[in-house]
Formats: C-alpha cells, sequence, structure tokens
C-alpha cells in the first residue's frame, strides 16, 4: 500500500479536499497532509529496474513517472521540509486559495524531483507554476496582478521549451529518459539545448533572471516563504541530473554568483534584496554543477538542501516584519529588535547561516563547492566565488538584519510576530545550527556519500572568518566613513525593464508609425477616388457628355448613320 | 532619508559606548585572526601563492566588499528611477 503512492500525490490530492474544511483546519491541513506525505516518502524504497510503482507504457513511450534514487530523495526530503516550515509559518492566515495553491505547488515540487521521465517533469513543472502563480496574486493588488501575469508567462514558457524539447529528443532517440544530456564525446544537441534553455529560465540564469526579484516580493508575507523554497532549486536538481559537468555552466554561475551582489547593496526593498541573494546563491550551486565532479555534485546538493532552509528564515523574518510595520523598505525601518527581539535572533541566524559562519549551515555546504573548484585548479573560479562570498555578507549578513532591526530608530513600535511564525522560524532557525555542527547527518546522505570532506580544518575555519570579519570590518569603515550609500526610495532597473518599457515603447512607436502610415495612404486612396468619382459625375450628370438629354432628331441621326455604315460593311 | 534623532529609550545596541565597544572586539577579533596565520600550515592549498599569503582572504574580504559597494555607487547611477517609475 504504502509503495503505491507517488511522492507529493497525498498533497496534491489532498488540497482539493481543503474547500470541505474550515478556515482554521484548513491551515492545520496543510501541515498535517506534508508531515504524512513525508513519512510515506521517508519508506519509499529506492527505485531498481524491476520496480512497477509508476512505470506506464503510452504510444511506445515508456514513462517512469517515480524513479527514487539518493538525490531525488534528498531533494524530496528537503522539499518536505521546507512545506512543513512553510505551513506552520501560514497557519494563522486564513485565504482558502493561499492554503490550496502552496500545497499543490510544493506537491508538485516533490514529484517533479521525483520523475524519471520528460513527459511527467513537464506536467509537474507546468503544475508548479500554474500553482504557485496564486500565491502572488493573492496579494490582491494592481501590482501583485502584473507581476504574477509576468511570472506566468515566463514559467509556463519555460515548460513549453521544457516539451519541445523532450519532444525532439523522443523522436531522435526513442526514449523520454530524464538522464543526462551531456556527454564528453559530442556538443550538445539542439532538444538538449531547448532543454537546458527551459532549465536556465527557472534557475533564473543571468538575462533570464528577472522574472524572480520581479514576482517574489509582490507575492502574500506567507506566499514568498512557499515560493523562494522550490521552484528555483526544482531547476537545480534538473539541472544536476541533466547537465553535471557541463563546463560553460561554470561561467554561467559566476556571473550569477555577482552581478546579483550588486543590485542587491542599492536595492531598498529588503524582500527583494532577499531574491537577489537568492539568485546569487543559485550561483554557486551553478557552478558546482558546471564542475560536475563527486565533491562538486556533494556541495551543490548539500548547499541546496541548507539554503531552502535558511532562505526560508531569511524570507521568513522579512515577512514577519512585514506583516507587523506594514513593509519592508529599509529607508523606512530600523530600531526594530527592542519591539521583535524573537524575529531579530532569527534573522542574525539565517544571516549567519546564508554568510557561512562556522556552525552554521552554509560553512559546511558552500565550502564544498569553493574547494571542488580548488580541487581542479580552476583558480578564476574559486577566486570568483570567494569574491562573492564577501558579497553575501554584505547583502544577506549585514545589510538585512541591520537595515530592518538596527540602523537609526524608525520610531516604530511593533509587536513580536505571531507564535506560529516565531515557532517556523526557531525551527528553520534550529536547522540552521544543527546542519553545521552535525553535519555528518548530511553528508552521509549525498549523491556520493563515499567522498571524505572535512569542513572544520583549521586553515578553513581561520580564513572564513577572516573573509568574513574584514568584511564587516569594511562595513564598519564605510558606515563611519559616510561612503555607505544610504538607502534611498527608488525603481533600480534590472532586465525587466526591457519587456515592461523599451519592448511596449518600440511597439508604441511601430505602432505610430503604421497609423501615420496608413492615414497618408488612405487620405492618398481618398483624394484619387474622389477625383474618379467627380470625373465620372462630370461625364454623367445632366450637362456631361454621356449623362445629358439628348433630342430625338439627333438620336435618329445617329442611328440612321449606324445602320448606314452597317449597310456599308456589309456589302464590302 | 528623513532626519533622525537619537531615540527616547535606547537599548543596548544603541548607546554609542556599547557601539565602540562591538566595533572594538571586532577589530580585536580581526587582528587576532590575521595573527592566527602564524600558528597553522595549510597542507591542502592548491593555489600556494595566493593561499599561504599572509592575511590573505583578509584583504581579500576587506577589498571585495569596499569595491562591491562601490560598485554599487556605480550602479546607482545607471539604474534608478524613481518609486514610481512602473507605475506611471
Amino acid at each position: 500500500m504504502i509503495d503505491n503512492i507517488p511522492p507529493g500525490m497525498i498533497m496534491i490530492v489532498g488540497a482539493l479536499a481543503l474547500p470541505f474544511l474550515t478556515a482554521r483546519a484548513q491551515a492545520v491541513g496543510v501541515l498535517a497532509l506534508s508531515l504524512i506525505s513525508l513519512v510515506f516518502f521517508w519508506f519509499l524504497p529506492e527505485s531498481t529496474p524491476e520496480s512497477t510503482l509508476g512505470k506506464l507504457e503510452i504510444f511506445g513511450a515508456t514513462l517512469e513517472m517515480v524513479r527514487i534514487d539518493r538525490l531525488s530523495r534528498l531533494f524530496g526530503i528537503v522539499f518536505h521540509i521546507a512545506a512543513m516550515v512553510s505551513a506552520i509559518y501560514a497557519l494563522h492566515v486564513r485565504d482558502t486559495r493561499q492554503h490550496i495553491s502552496g500545497l499543490i505547488y510544493a506537491g508538485a515540487a516533490i514529484g517533479a524531483c521525483c520523475a524519471g521521465d520528460l513527459l511527467t517533469l513537464f506536467v509537474y513543472w507546468e503544475l508548479t507554476a500554474l500553482s504557485s502563480v496564486f500565491l502572488i496574486w493573492a496579494s490582491d493588488n494592481e501590482n501583485s496582478y502584473r507581476a504574477g501575469m509576468r511570472y506566468l508567462i515566463i514559467q509556463v514558457a519555460s515548460g513549453v521549451l521544457l516539451l519541445s524539447g523532450a519532444i525532439m529528443r523522443f523522436v531522435e532517440t526513442g526514449s523520454l529518459e530524464f538522464a543526462k544530456f551531456v556527454s564528453e564525446a559530442e556538443p550538445l544537441s539542439v532538444s538538449s539545448f531547448l532543454i537546458l534553455f527551459a532549465f536556465g529560465i527557472k534557475c533564473a540564469f543571468p538575462l533570464l533572471h528577472n522574472w524572480l526579484q520581479d514576482s517574489y516580493p509582490q507575492a502574500t508575507v506567507t506566499g514568498t516563504v512557499f515560493l523562494s523554497a522550490f521552484t528555483t532549486k526544482l531547476a537545480v536538481y534538473s539541472l544536476i541530473r541533466g547537465f553535471a559537468g557541463y563546463e560553460p555552466l561554470i561561467a554561467v554561475g559566476c556571473a550569477m554568483t555577482l552581478f546579483p551582489i550588486v543590485f542587491a547593496v542599492i536595492e531598498n526593498d529588503l524582500r527583494r534584496v532577499l531574491s537577489y541573494s537568492l539568485n546569487n546563491q543559485l550561483g554557486f550551486m551553478v557552478v558546482g554543477i558546471g564542475i560536475g565532479t563527486d565533491l562538486a555534485i556533494n556541495g551543490t546538493v548539500a548547499h541546496a538542501f541548507c539554503h531552502i532552509i535558511y532562505k526560508s528564515l531569511l524570507f521568513m523574518s522579512m515577512g514577519a516584519v512585514l506583516y507587523r510595520v506594514g513593509t519592508v523598505k529599509a529607508s523606512e525601518l530600523g530600531g526594530l529588535h527592542k519591539s521583535m527581539p524573537w524575529t531579530t535572533l532569527f534573522c542574525i541566524i539565517g544571516a549567519g547561516a546564508i554568510s557561512g559562519f562556522p556552525l552554521l549551515s552554509g560553512f559546511i555546504s558552500k565550502s564544498m563547492i569553493i574547494s571542488a573548484a580548488a580541487e581542479e585548479h580552476q583558480f578564476v573560479t574559486w577566486f570568483i566565488l570567494l569574491i562573492a562570498s564577501a558579497g553575501v555578507m554584505e547583502h544577506s549578513g549585514i545589510k538585512i538584519p541591520f537595515f530592518a532591526f538596527f540602523a537609526h530608530d524608525s520610531g516604530k513600535r511593533v509587536e513580536e510576530a505571531p507564535l506560529n511564525m516565531l515557532v517556523a522560524m526557531a525551527i528553520a532557525a534550529f536547522f540552521c545550527i544543527g546542519l553545521g555542527v552535525a553535519y555528518p547527518l548530511l553528508y552521509k546522505m549525498l549523491p556520493h556519500p563515499e567522498i571524505d570532506y572535512h569542513p572544520y580544518t583549521m586553515a578553513h575555519v581561520v580564513t572564513q572568518l577572516q573573509l568574513l570579519l574584514f568584511a564587516a570590518l569594511a562595513f564598519v569603515f564605510l558606515m563611519k566613513s559616510g561612503l555607505y550609500p544610504a538607502e534611498q526610495r527608488a525603481t533600480n532597473l534590472d532586465t525587466d525593464w526591457i519587456y515592461r518599457r523599451a519592448l511596449p515603447n518600440v511597439f508604441g512607436v511601430v505602432k505610430s508609425v503604421v497609423i501615420a502610415m496608413d492615414r497618408v495612404i488612405r487620405e492618398d486612396a481618398l483624394v484619387l477616388l474622389r477625383e474618379l468619382l467627380g470625373g465620372v459625375d462630370k461625364m454623367f450628370n445632366k450637362n456631361g457628355l454621356l449623362g445629358r438629354t439628348w433630342s430625338t432628331s439627333t438620336m435618329t441621326f445617329w442611328a440612321t448613320l449606324l445602320l448606314g455604315i452597317c449597310l456599308v460593311l456589309y456589302y464590302l | 532619508m528623513t532626519e533622525h534623532h537619537p531615540p527616547a529609550d535606547p537599548s543596548w545596541f544603541e548607546k554609542p559606548r556599547n557601539i565602540n565597544l562591538i566595533i572594538a572586539v571586532l577589530i580585536v577579533c580581526c587582528i587576532g585572526l590575521v595573527l592566527a596565520d602564524s600558528f597553522y600550515t595549510n597542507d591542502h592549498a592548491h593555489f600556494e601563492e595566493w593561499e599561504n599569503m599572509y592575511g590573505f582572504q583578509a584583504w581579500l574580504g576587506f577589498i571585495a566588499f569596499v569595491v562591491i559597494v562601490f560598485l554599487g555607487r556605480v550602479l546607482r547611477m545607471i539604474v534608478r528611477r524613481p518609486e514610481d517609475y512602473y507605475d506611471r
């Protein structure tokens, strides 16, 4: 019995029953279903070639809807943890839409990371897009509606690319199996490239990234916590599965670690700062995927695992601020540690974890990726990742907690976050510390458990602390000297400007040119028509050559002449 | 930016004396960490000329942080628009 339920299905099907519960029971239902799903998932046996669960033959293609191996197991577990933490965080919410969409979204992501074929992956892929957009729309304002639309279009486009790639691949190879697309011997085929592009959109590759910073800050307080966990990490999982060791990804990942940190420095909306930070963290993972060695893949998976938890924690702390204060604009905040001490503490733990302080989760995961770069003697990559680590310290380690909870006192005095939010943050903070200390528990679940890696060497701890504390020193120096850019209310342009401003403007210009040309052509045609009609009128009016009244004698004369000519012609 | 005054009810973190104390502790830690470089050898260095440099990650962290913030200032000059830019 237990073996027959596909992962995530309990949550997806269970979500459909939620509307029949009372508002309070719905929130508890999300948590309960996630927990039940986790128990079932935990006991699901690893897939073998003989296992029949989810195997299906249609139109000559073999579908493998459920594939459990070490990689999908670990992602499935962390997705369940994220779903449960988010559910606790949302216990106070009385909005059926959000509960249903959050639960389906989490279930779809879990299903997707256990999909063994591309068609199943596509179905879950689109389901994550369709279900999650309601978390953005649930903010119920014009901006969130528009941002949600843009989000939906881009996510669905990613799915369409995935489907196109899958179909082409099926035609080429006769198989829909979701396996590695890259090989040493041959360059990437067109179908693989389409699939990479689809993954790249969801993974927020540079220039394809801006849907993330555009939509996540528009979602509801609790919706953003759900969103931050699943979509992008599903893409990371898919890239590990399909493109591990594809070298161009190293360059892509390096770019991803760098450019968002500069945007994060000047961004005022702290949830948008976290979105840029999320983008930067994905960069570390993409670098790991590009390196593709066993250590790098272990590092990427470990980093995704830790990242989901500390990133939710940070989004939860900013969500709590938004919930209580009504804004997360850095320019409006400050001094909140007096009214929200617990939220402050949890935020600092999350900030420490993402920055990679020893004894916290980021330290034991990010360092594996950096070490993997060093072991492959990739000096530039290694150097960039170190710089990016200092950047993480800037935007997530210092900026988020400092400007929200300390800095200058904004005079805002609010209540501490609701109990359920605090409990959710406490659980996430517990994981951040737990993973940092009891790291072997995570390490032995990684895809390559035989790799022996020790994060807590003297050299590593000292150098990491040097990097972080000197970065903090730089912050003190810049603040004291007044060189740190002040938080300002502003909109900072990013690539979304292309489709929100440039393209509509270009379209506007094209439209006005077409309208002008159309008008000229129509006017000329009218002039011509008028001249023609004038000519006709001239000929046919009552004084015109053809229109005037003729006398009977003239007509008789012409008729006689005509008959005479006929007679002459007849005799010729 | 709004003008701000010292809060009427300063917490521990808002008293100038304590802020200076925090900064002093940070500086002491930083000095200690650089000195710590003398007391261990990194046998696993992959880029020896860099990793065995005295306080390599210390100055890298400091410089990288400052450069990033200054790049941010430059970027702000290019991409900054009024807050309601997209609403017009």
